[in-house]
């Protein structure tokens, strides 16, 4: 479940900070996005090498992302399915991927927060700009995609037994957070809560006191 | 590491290795239990044979039985060792990009000798009996700093190989340790050193078979 958020990052984060009762994490994650070359598997393949920057020693991990279940079982689940497998890997991953034939597609920075905590499902929720660097691989250098926007997801594991548990879970966790914002499967358009501002005016005038 | 070099025209077989294991017994070495490491080739899955030559003929993975939630992968040629979660090779499977083409199985028997650890090892075929190769895997259990144990890593493998020369066996065991700064590691000994060993004591059994052939 995802949404884009403009204004009002603070007054999320106070909210989260109430429902989820875990303390916030930053987040700075490098995402490189690779593709499989000309000729290299009877499909095309895609794989990402994620680089935790947050961290004192940057980690590494790869993730393969499939696609999104289709049918009328993901019709009738409002939250978006596919399967991830990650690996944590040592710091090597991008030389060996380059060097097992697979090319530089895109990459880009996300830096935010992220709360994670068990309500239902063990969901994660990740509130960050996603920003691009003008020189290959120069975090240091990112910009945002889009100025101003922040990008607020909600995922959580499952397995092919409890996926629609799972989703119920997140949906009514997501529930929660509506007098600020909406969040959807990924394209499928929200548009802005009406009385978002004054809800998160409420949320930043006695730092979470408010029952909404 | 230690891999065992037959003489010219001669085989490696069952025989060497029970004496072998003599020679570890000779030193009051007591059988602790059995290891297992597993290493593939793999091959990249091409839309177009001719291309070959553009991807590495040396990708190896390992697997130990002592740390069944790793896996590593190796590519000689460009020095690269990667050391990962399991989940990578269901990874590697979702991307189809590399078909696993040979396996070879180390299979070991685990000595301790005071503060030595030796693990006498079978290169065996996966799913076969064949013997191809012996190795000799030795640990020096107090320090795991390469440098500082160098000398005394040294002075047992001398006194090894005297124990086997008075065996009269049809070869000798043969000792190159690979330049771990090429592959990036440091001087702490780590698994990601052994998965190197063992794909530098793989190459040499693969190139001392070729040369007798």
């Amino acid at each position: 479940m995802f949404c884009y958020l403009l204004q009002h990052v603070e007054a999320l984060e106070i909210l989260l900070q109430g429902l989820c009762g875990v303390q916030r994490e930053r987040l700075r994650i490098h995402e490189i996005c690779l593709k499989s070359g000309p000729h290299l598997g009877t499909v095309a393949s895609e794989v990402r090498l994620l680089c935790d920057l947050e961290q004192s020693e940057p980690s590494w991990s790869v993730r393969h992302v499939g696609g999104a279940m289709r049918g009328a079982g993901a019709e009738q689940v409002s939250v978006l399915v596919r399967s991830m497998v990650e690996s944590k890997t040592s710091k090597n991953a991008l030389r060996l991927f380059y060097a097992l034939g697979y090319k530089f597609d895109h990459e880009l920075l996300r830096v935010g927060f992220s709360f994670n905590f068990y309500r239902g499902a063990q969901i994660t929720v990740t509130v960050a700009s996603i920003n691009k660097m003008l020189k290959l691989h120069a975090t240091d250098e990112a910009v945002p995609v889009t100025l101003g926007i922040q990008m607020v997801e909600v995922i959580a594991p499952a397995t092919s037994e409890n996926y629609t548990e799972v989703a119920t879970a997140m949906s009514s966790f997501c529930e929660y957070l509506a007098p600020l914002l909406h969040l959807s499967k990924p394209g499928v358009s929200t548009g802005v809560v009406p009385t978002a501002a004054a809800a998160a005016a409420a949320l930043m005038s006695d730092g979470g006191g408010t029952t909404l | 590491i230690l891999h065992w070099q037959p003489n010219q025209g001669t085989v490696v077989n069952s025989q060497v290795l029970n004496e072998i294991s003599q020679c570890v017994e000779t030193l009051n070495g007591v059988k602790e239990g059995r290891c297992k490491a597993s290493l593939t080739f793999y091959r990249p899955n091409l839309r177009d044979q001719s291309v070959t030559i553009d991807f590495p003929r040396d990708f190896l993975g390992i697997s130990m039985l002592e740390l069944p939630n790793k896996y590593f992968f190796i590519i000689r040629g460009q020095k690269i060792v990667l050391e990962a979660d399991s989940s990578i090779l269901l990874i590697m499977e979702k991307l189809q990009s590399y078909k696993s083409k040979v396996a070879l199985n180390f299979e070991g028997v685990l000595y301790k000798l005071g503060d030595f650890q030796i693990r006498v090892i079978k290169v065996v075929p996966n799913q076969a009996e064949s013997l191809r190769g012996i190795m000799v895997e030795i640990e020096y259990l107090p320090i795991s700093s390469i440098e500082k144990s160098k000398q005394i890593m040294e002075e047992f493998i001398d006194i090894w190989k005297e124990i086997v020369a008075k065996k009269s066996l049809a070869g000798q065991f043969m000792h190159a340790e690979p330049n771990y700064a090429e592959y990036g590691l440091g001087d702490n000994y780590t698994s990601q050193h052994t998965a190197v060993q063992y794909a530098a004591a793989l190459a040499q059994l693969i190139q001392s078979a070729q040369v007798r052939n």
